[in-house]
């Protein structure tokens, strides 16, 4: 998401008396400041950045680091422990486990930032359509954000995928097919409050048409709000993904993702526990550094909602 | 004001529900189509009486009159039936919804009991080492697959224990098949999957607790009370952790839809016979109708809860208005 600068958004720091010391400063470079001295928030964004870099790169990383392809066999070589040979150990399979993680990695954190992605057009239209026209579209169009937040999403997945058979890119949909609605209802209330302020009407009372005026003036205007939703999101999509995967209702073997690798987990307690911790472990320290860098960008671009 | 506040509430949620169906109902329609009830048991079924027994189930008529049968059928308490073994849906959710109560309201009954004084000393001893421990806590809570801490319990408590012969706990099903089925053995199959959901409850309930819980406190009418000469205790109790639970009881409110649907994961790891487990076994049949009929009746406890915390909300914060 570019971070353009945004004319309209008013600069939080107010240039009155006694405060003339600091030179008045963008929403964005003030935002992007406080970001940079939030030493958790940074750490855990750069993490899940390095994360992003190892997925893009996985096939130059197995090939350089890790010597295998992840669907690859070797029944001479099952449940090997971790060691020299297989860094994290080998699948009933034979299957290298750190290989498939990374190839995992693409999946999961793929079908994460597309749900994301989705959500956030589909309920950022909503929102800005309903919030801005009201009447009638309003009615009907919250009524169905009503209906799909209404049911328990666990059980509008199942549903979903048994009727879909999943791949990435549909388990992304379906797991967008929920998510959507609550940020329909966020845009929805930001551009009731912003449409009320003075530079609107100033904007309309130009002669700026429907368009202009939501593209232009209301859209900047509840970025702030769509980053800090965007990045709070990954982290829980990443969870329900990885469950789902994990249930045999998501991403479909022989493709690798997190949570499917521990599909089978009950059989390895006795002899191959590593197949069981490694999985687990990298979606816990991924969701960690989602959840940390969501809270750190939460704390920066809305210091209203800061969190004592 | 207040029941005309209710009545309002009321028909909207009734609407949703109508909406809720409608959803599903078109999701489901895919595969009316193809649907034919028995072809696994008979390969040999004839075309003509594939269309008798389509024509019997109504499966052939148009979707606005299959939709309608549905709804009038529902509104009578009739779910269907399902599409595997033929039985009543209703009459297989009715069996396993006792279990799934007995789990998920334990994981929020000790969610709630640990949550709020947990909460409540983070935010007195705020900047402390223990809450920072519990902030710790909490944000590992958020973060760790609730499927994949029900593994590691199995794994620890069940598995290891078992192979050094210390005692273990069972790590599936609700009760023992084999002379179980007293207390002491339920509570047994219970520990480990009610940790792990109360667990992910407490995480998310000691937060809000804790910021309920400072924001309360730095307003004006406690500094007002503490100025009055007031005990710090009586100011605490009295003033601030009343007035920082009514936000909590909202939330908690709009968990209890959980009390169905919030186990699934967790049923499933532990073979809790639930309806979550039931839910899922189910779609892994494509079983449509029950999935259906479980999805539908999650939805009617999730409208009622949020009915529920509304109204109570209102009841209990003279601020809000029944607009």
């Amino acid at each position: 998401m570019s971070l353009l600068p945004a004319p309209e958004v008013e600069a939080p720091i107010s240039t009155f008396e006694g405060e003339g010391s600091r030179p008045a400063q963008s929403y964005w470079n003030e935002s992007w400041q406080r970001l940079r001295d939030n030493r958790i928030g940074m750490a855990a964004g750069i993490l899940i950045l390095i994360l992003a870099a190892i997925s893009l790169a996985a096939p130059l990383f197995t090939q350089f680091v890790t010597h295998y392809e992840p669907y690859r066999l070797d029944l001479l070589a099952t449940f090997q422990p971790p060691g020299h040979a297989h860094l994290l150990g080998t699948d009933e399979l034979g299957r290298d486990t750190l290989t498939r993680l990374i190839y995992g990695g693409r999946v999961t954190l793929g079908v994460a930032f597309l749900t994301v992605g989705i959500s956030l057009t589909l309920g950022t239209s909503v929102g800005l359509v309903t919030g801005y026209y009201g009447g009638w579209i309003d009615d009907i169009l919250m009524r169905l954000v009503d209906v799909v937040l209404s049911i328990p999403a666990i059980f509008l997945f199942i549903l979903m995928s048994i009727l879909f058979r999943p791949n990435p890119v549909t388990l992304a949909m379906i797991i967008a097919s929920v998510g959507w609605g609550g940020v329909a209802r966020l845009v929805r209330g930001e551009v009731l409050s912003v449409k009320q302020r003075d530079f609107i009407m100033a904007t309309r009372s130009i002669g700026a048409r429907d368009v202009r005026l939501i593209v232009r003036h209301l859209l900047p205007n509840v970025l702030p709000v769509l980053i800090v939703a965007a990045s709070l999101g990954v982290g829980q999509i990443i969870l329900i993904e990885a469950a789902l995967d994990f249930l045999g209702l998501g991403i479909q073997p022989p493709t690798a993702s997190w949570g499917n690798m521990l599909t089978n987990a009950e059989s390895y307690f006795f002899h191959s526990t590593w197949l069981v911790y490694f999985p687990g472990i990298t979606i816990f320290i991924t969701v960690l550094a989602s959840n940390l860098f969501g809270n750190a960008i939460r704390d920066a671009f809305d210091p209203r909602l800061k969190t004592h | 004001m207040l029941a005309k506040y209710l009545v309002r509430r009321l028909l909207a949620s009734v609407i949703v529900v109508l909406g809720v169906t409608l959803l599903t109902l078109l999701l489901m329609d895919r595969t009316r189509g193809t649907y034919v009830p028995g072809i696994d048991l008979n390969p040999n079924l004839r075309p003509e009486d594939i269309a008798r027994l389509r024509a019997n189930l109504g499966l052939d008529r148009p979707f606005y009159m299959w939709y309608l049968t549905w709804i009038w059928n529902v509104a009578h308490g009739d779910f269907g039936r399902s599409m595997i073994d033929g039985s009543p849906v209703l009459s297989h959710i009715l069996d396993r919804l006792p279990n799934t109560l007995e789990l998920t309201g334990t994981a929020i009954i000790l969610g709630v009991l640990l949550s709020i004084p947990l909460g409540v000393i983070g935010a007195l001893r705020r900047g402390s080492k223990t809450d920072h421990a519990l902030t710790v806590v909490s944000v590992a809570g958020f973060a760790v697959p609730q499927f994949w801490l029900g593994l590691l319990l199995i794994l620890l408590f069940s598995v290891t224990l078992e192979q050094h012969g210390l005692p273990w706990l069972p790590s599936s099903g609700a009760a023992s098949a084999i002379n179980g089925g007293d207390i002491l053995d339920r509570l047994e199959h219970l520990i480990m999957p009610a940790t792990v959901l109360s667990f992910f409850y407490l995480s998310l309930w000691s937060r809000f607790t804790r910021s309920s819980m400072l924001e309360v406190l730095s307003q004006d009418y406690i500094r007002t009370a503490r100025a009055k000469g007031m005990s710090e205790r009586r100011v605490v109790y009295l003033h601030g952790l009343r007035n920082a639970l009514i936000p909590l009881i909202t939330l908690i409110g709009l968990e209890l839809p959980g009390l169905v649907s919030g186990g699934l994961v967790v049923e499933v790891v532990f073979g809790w016979p639930g309806i979550g487990k039931l839910a899922f076994e189910r779609a892994l049949q494509y079983d449509y109708s029950t999935v259906m009929g479980i999805t539908f009746f999650a939805t009617l406890l999730v409208v009622a809860g949020n009915l529920l915390a509304d109204v109570l909300y209102a009841i209990l914060d003279p601020r809000i208005r029944y607009a």
